[in-house]
């Protein structure tokens, strides 16, 4: 492909929406048997990271800076821990902090793969692990787009995208 | 197929994804496995065990690492006479075609994207194995 693809506005662009929920479903079911099914999405004003656990990652392609964080509850993170690792958990102590990161590199690199294929200009970057509730009101100007997704036993987790 | 007495050498700065690494090695019948976190503290491992005369069989390294990156690890490995011929597979989430042309380029043996899963690391090990007993 000849020129970088530009980022228009990435929280309406349809590829770069699919290429992370693709990851997301990917990854879970590849490295954790998971099935994940995502729901309909929404913008939410103020950023608000929905689960106990999250992993964050600042999110480079040309002009365009923004987030991607994924966020779980903490059933939903202990039985895809288990799934991937064969061995229960009940707190989130740091190896769950860690296995978090690693996911969401995962996805993040999954996705970023799919997008540079297509003409997207994405670099890799580092995951940050949050926890406990939080949110984030500074950190960007705009909104979030929020894409629930349920796994079995009605348990649920999210992703959340970003832009400056 | 390598002998389930392998040696292995696991490196990964995520201590998830050494667990990850090692649950599919002992699924695949393989549990002598040694853990690194990044390639500084790999290459030290891989010369003294070929020094005692209990190499290791094959290593499976991580390449984003701080310290020392796994494509460096590698080269460090190419670079010894003594360690060679050490079977190594990378594991990344990079799966653009320059980083392939770069891994091989350096002496990869094979090449494994995130995420995986136990079959497709078995898939590989049976390549590699094949390739290096065919070159014999």
């Amino acid at each position: 492909m000849s020129a970088a693809q530009k980022v228009e506005n990435p929280l309406l662009d349809k590829n770069l929406v699919n290429a992370f929920v693709d990851g997301v479903k990917k990854t879970l079911s590849t490295m954790a048997m998971t099935e994940s099914t995502p729901k309909k999405a929404f913008v939410e004003r103020d950023f608000k990271a929905k689960g106990e656990v999250s992993g964050m990652i600042g999110m480079v392609a040309g002009n365009m800076r923004g987030t991607i964080t994924i966020s779980f509850e903490k059933p939903s993170i202990f039985k895809i821990l288990e799934n991937m690792l064969g061995e229960p958990y009940s707190e989130i102590n740091e190896e769950v902090r860690d296995a978090v990161g690693e996911l969401t590199n995962m996805i993040y690199g999954t996705a970023k793969t799919a997008l540079n294929e297509m003409g997207y200009a994405f670099e890799m970057a580092i995951p940050t692990v949050i926890t406990g509730s939080h949110e984030i009101t500074s950190y960007h100007k705009g909104a979030a787009l929020v894409i629930p997704f349920s796994m079995d036993d009605n348990l649920q987790f999210f992703i959340e995208i970003t832009v400056e | 197929m390598f002998s389930p007495d392998t040696r292995f050498l696991v490196v990964d700065d995520f201590a998830t994804m050494r667990k990850i690494i090692k649950k599919v090695l002992a699924e695949l019948g393989y549990t002598n496995v040694e853990e690194a976190d990044d390639g500084q503290t790999a290459l030290p491992k891989i010369k003294e065990a070929h020094k005692e005369g209990n190499p290791f069989g094959f290593v499976v390294s991580d390449w984003n690492m701080p310290g020392m990156t796994g494509i460096d690890l590698l080269r460090a490995v190419r670079a010894d006479e003594s360690l060679k011929a050490t079977p190594f597979m990378l594991v990344t989430a990079e799966s653009e075609q320059k980083n392939v042309v770069e891994a091989v380029q350096a002496g990869v043996n094979d090449y494994v994207v995130k995420p995986f899963n136990a079959a497709t690391i078995k898939a590989k090990f049976e390549a590699i194995y094949n390739r290096l007993n065919k070159a014999a």
